[in-house]
């Protein structure tokens, strides 16, 4: 189909004047905190009497963060957080955009159950967590010895590893409802038509799933993972209620780490070092994941 | 035949739909329990569940205005309205320009959109703190709607770019042919048969704006207490009252229930072959 | 369809018009609100302080109403509170010294005065000679840094022993531990069928009333200090090392749910619900734990100064003080608000409405005071000996270090003396970087 130049230049200029409020908005917004935070972490911040007191520092926030333990501990944690909770929660979100996209689950209702567990606030959502987690008299123990599959109460925030993965459990429960509603619209985005052509090619569900659902949903679960990594490597809240890093140190992830050092222990520039390697820890994730895993653009359009 | 296989697939549908449904809600029935319950009853073990002992008085308490629960309700409404409201219609723009409208370095612009998602709040808090400050900003609904729309619109670009990309062409270019302009084709065409991306991203961002904690405390002192920070309240240094705050989440979460209630019927039909035989 | 019909009518040019003029309209509002000409009038006091029940003033926490009413009026001040959950008090303390802009007059500061010593003023010494008689002395030791007294305290809260008396009763235990060997001893006697002999709170590390300041009591006990003149890390000794095995020792007759308690509340109910014998907790804490909607053990609590160690009893100071920013424009004024909080009347009001205690000696040995919080006595008591909390600015970062590596001892995965060491080395870096 043949364009011509002025239609081309017009298609242009509507693109830009689409893009340009998201795009200002985010620039005033964004631009200077996020430099700062570059330039932060090549400097000594203290607080001093008048405002802040900046010194020069070179590279020796970053050497300092290297050569640190704790936040070497911090980063295999976070990996691992991430990894596991995002294969998690896609796994249990398409499990649930499945049912909710089937007849039998097409139903008003089960969509506002979906967004309940996302509706609670963070903090009562964390608050709660630690409720039922709560050694003595947590729901979730007094289940267990009730169902007679434990017979003493389990400490679930007071050893490492399992403190982990107790706050990995909140977080994936939060978690699923939004990329659920995701992969939902990615779901009825599919035409049935498909569905039907492939039915008649003699296709049972299984086959059906694996050659116009997933397809189907590619850019969808794109998506859901880029996002979901960086949420997960986001995780604070739940740490901040449930353990506070402890115990001893277990559970400090390396959002959590940044946030301690910033405000708890007045080391800003510290703090933003660690920040912008948690940048760069998701742009080369985000960057891994679209390189990939996208299809190229033309192809897409042959529909 | 297939008739026992598919009566198979519909028991396990439904004990999935029963396991989500109670996985799902099973926590939050818990708080509303908790929230009901004196704290001497949640202690003693096996929690002594008995209605009798079930008591209003953790609502009584929340909704003491003092409190500001109402008002926090009011403002975190205020801002997460508009939020999501301007977060869709300029995120939505912006997603059709980048699916669509061929524009040079989109990608790369999409790259930086995603990044800026990429910064922890902690360390933009501080320097974002300092402008609004100066700017006389802090306390005031325009600050939060607008850092909360920073936050989000990366993702509301993110997400609707993706489907509008597979939003079939044939629509669009038949509506070129019968002249309509770019615009015409986002708001008549594409918009109508987004309606459930379209909502999930709204929602999103409604929650978002109207459950984000951290930026609410650092940028508001007084005026401007939004939901979260009205339920944190409970959460002391010295006593943590549970069944205070989770009644006080319970009744913030209303609210945003209610509104998935109002809007479900945008989720619930298939469109894109409506839309092929209009 | 109905969908399109009314998205036709609401065209997107109309959803921009109303949002624009929305957001400006409450942009407009918000700038207006700010550039409004200040009315000349009352001066205008603005104060942050936590949230009730953490230790608030009159207008936040409910006590002494009327008296503070007519001080605003005599004084022709107007108070604006800012009364955030505790938690975020530091967080926003420090966003707003950040800033270098003048946000509050008068701050409530819990251990944070030598962090933010260069944001505050002096006022100690322009208050009234015969309210600072009637302040205890130590009670300042947190509150001064490089020799300038920059805070009030204005509640004595020192860690004490809570104990449940009809346990005791019931194993034949006449009275609460008075040293250290009691202290196990009795401990182990009253764990068993599910009660425990003692709990805590150790999940936080940092802070006071995190895992390190409770060893700190201990450290005292056994006569020992955690800074040496040099201001170097001192508790790589054996006071140090003991206080830490007497917890350790400890661990078989506590709770085993005190590894994952991050706030006291937390320790509190399980004393509260009657499974535990004993624990060592604030002075406010006699309230809650009397109070039949929240604990099952009113009427049977107890208390008693902490057992002494090798060289005595020693404990903590919860150090709630209030201080004065020094960009406040009515340093004046904030300072008599400040005498307002330390008044008499509002002070004894201060324990009989909201149990917390007062700090002027007056009051504690006030006989109505005594009566309504028996607890008054011992902490008067306890005050008798050594409470430092050894505030420094890097308290944070020292006590979250000492903190993770009692942690690993108390979870056995390192005896006491290495902890002890490790926490040495690394609070030693902490202080030379802190240069």
């Amino acid at each position: 189909m043949q364009q011509t130049n002025a239609f081309n230049r017009r298609r242009i200029r509507m693109g830009i004047w689409f893009t340009a409020p998201a795009i200002i908005v985010l620039l005033t917004v964004l631009a200077y905190p996020i430099m700062a935070s570059w330039v932060l972490s090549f400097l000594r911040v203290r607080f001093a009497g008048q405002g802040l007191n900046f010194q020069f520092y070179g590279l020796t926030n970053y050497t300092d963060m290297l050569t640190n333990q704790l936040f070497r501990e911090a980063l295999v944690r976070s990996i691992y957080f991430t990894f596991v909770e995002v294969i998690v929660v896609l796994f249990l979100a398409l499990l649930v955009a499945l049912m909710l996209n089937h007849p039998l689950g097409r139903h008003a209702f089960f969509r506002v159950v979906l967004l309940v567990p996302w509706a609670l606030a963070p903090v009562a959502n964390a608050v709660l967590w630690k409720w039922i987690y709560n050694a003595n008299y947590g729901i979730l123990n007094q289940v267990l010895i009730r169902l007679g599959l434990i017979e003493q109460n389990i400490i679930w925030l007071g050893s490492p590893l399992l403190a982990l993965n107790m706050i990995l459990l909140a977080d994936i429960w939060k978690a699923v409802p939004f990329i659920a509603l995701l992969l939902l619209a990615g779901l009825q985005n599919i035409p049935s038509y498909l569905y039907k052509a492939a039915r008649l090619d003699g296709a049972n569900t299984w086959q059906q799933f694996q050659h116009v659902t997933l397809p189907g949903l590619k850019t969808t679960l794109i998506i859901s993972i880029v996002l979901q990594s960086i949420w997960a490597l986001k995780v604070f809240d739940l740490i901040y209620v449930l353990t506070k890093g402890s115990p001893a140190d277990s559970t400090v992830l390396l959002n959590y780490l940044s946030w301690r050092e910033t405000f708890s222990n007045l080391d800003v520039g510290y703090g933003a070092a660690i920040a912008n390697v948690l940048f760069v820890l998701m742009f080369m994730l985000a960057l891994v994941y679209i390189r990939a895993l996208r299809p190229r653009q033309t192809k897409e359009k042959k529909g | 035949m297939p008739s026992f296989k598919r009566h198979l697939s519909r028991f396990f549908i439904r004990m999935g739909l029963a396991i989500f449904t109670f996985l799902a809600l099973g926590p939050v029935i818990w708080a509303v329990v908790t929230s009901l319950l004196p704290l001497t009853a949640l202690t003693s073990r096996p929690p002594d569940l008995d209605p009798l002992n079930m008591t209003l008085e953790n609502y009584r308490l929340v909704l003491d205005s003092s409190r500001g629960l109402f008002s926090g309700l009011i403002n975190s409404f205020i801002i997460a309205t508009f939020t999501s409201t301007v977060g869709l219609i300029i995120g939505s723009m912006a997603a059709y320009a980048l699916a669509r409208l061929k524009m040079p370095g989109s990608s790369l612009l999409l790259m930086m959109i995603l990044a800026t998602q990429m910064f922890p709040g902690i360390v933009i808090a501080i320097p974002l703190f300092l402008v609004m400050s100066r700017m006389q900003l802090v306390d005031t609904h325009f600050a939060l709607i607008v850092v909360y729309l920073s936050f989000t619109l990366p993702i509301v670009i993110w997400i609707l770019k993706g489907f509008f990309e597979s939003v079939p062409m044939e629509l669009e270019r038949a509506a070129a042919v019968d002249g309509a302009t770019p615009l015409q084709t986002f708001q008549h065409i594409v918009l109508p048969i987004s309606l459930p991306p379209l909502f999930a991203t709204g929602v999103f961002v409604f929650i978002e704006a109207w459950n984000e904690f951290f930026f609410a405390i650092i940028l508001t002192r007084i005026h401007v207490k939004t939901a979260p920070i009205a339920i944190a309240e409970f959460s002391g240094q010295y006593q943590t009252l549970y069944g205070q705050m989770l009644a006080s989440a319970v009744l913030a979460s209303i609210p945003v229930v209610l509104l998935a209630i109002l809007f479900r019927r945008f989720v619930l039909e298939g469109f894109v072959e409506g839309a092929i035989k209009a | 369809m109905d969908k399109n019909r009314i998205l036709a009518r609401l065209s997107r040019r109309d959803f921009l018009k109303v949002a624009g003029i929305g957001a400006a309209s409450i942009a407009a509002g918000n700038v207006l609100a700010a550039c409004a000409p200040q009315p000349s009038g009352p001066t205008k006091l603005n104060v942050l302080v936590p949230a009730a029940p953490d230790p608030a003033p009159p207008g936040v926490a409910k006590f002494s109403e009327e008296a503070f009413a007519k001080w605003k009026t005599d004084n022709n001040v107007e108070v604006v509170y800012e009364a955030p959950p505790w938690p975020q008090l530091h967080d926003k303390m420090a966003a707003n010294f950040a800033s270098g802009q003048y946000v509050h007059d008068v701050m409530y500061n819990c251990g944070w005065v030598p962090e933010f010593a260069g944001y505050l003023v002096d006022f100690v010494k322009d208050l009234p000679k015969e309210l600072i008689a009637d302040l205890p002395a130590s009670s300042f030791s947190t509150v001064t840094w490089d020799g300038k007294k920059l805070g009030v305290v204005f509640t004595l809260s020192l860690l004490t022993m809570f104990y449940n008396t009809e346990h005791l009763e019931k194993a034949g235990i006449k009275e609460p531990p008075k040293n250290w060997d009691e202290l196990k001893g009795m401990a182990k006697q009253l764990t068993g069928g599910g009660q425990y002999g003692w709990v805590l709170n150790y999940g936080a590390p940092e802070g006071i009333g995190g895992v390190a300041s409770y060893w700190m009591c201990f450290l005292q006990q056994a006569g020992g200090k955690l800074y040496g003149d040099d201001g170097m890390p001192a508790f790589n000794n054996e006071a140090g090392v003991q206080a830490l095995q007497v917890m350790v020792d400890l661990m078989e007759s506590t709770d085993p749910g005190s590894i994952s308690y991050v706030g006291i509340n937390d320790a509190t109910n399980v004393f509260s619900s009657g499974q535990a014998s004993m624990m060592m907790n604030w002075p406010f804490m006699w309230k809650p734990a009397n109070d039949p909607a929240s604990s099952k053990v009113v009427g049977k609590v107890g208390t008693a100064i902490l057992p002494a160690g090798p060289v005595g009893s020693a404990s903590i100071d919860g150090t709630d003080a209030y201080t004065i920013a020094k960009l406040s424009p009515n340093p004046d004024t904030a300072r008599k608000l400040i005498e307002f909080y330390l008044d008499k009347e509002v002070q004894k009001r201060q324990v009989l409405d909201t149990g917390w205690l007062p700090i002027r000696l007056s009051v504690l040995n006030d006989p109505e005071v005594q009566a309504a919080a028996p607890n008054a006595a011992i902490i008067l008591e306890q005050a008798k000996n050594p409470y430092d909390s050894f505030v420094t600015p890097d308290y944070n970062a020292v006590t979250t270090a000492i903190g993770v590596e009692i942690q690993k001892a108390l979870a056995g995965s390192e005896s006491a003396a290495d902890a002890i060491k490790n926490a040495s080395d690394q609070v030693t870096e902490i202080v030379k970087k802190r240069g």
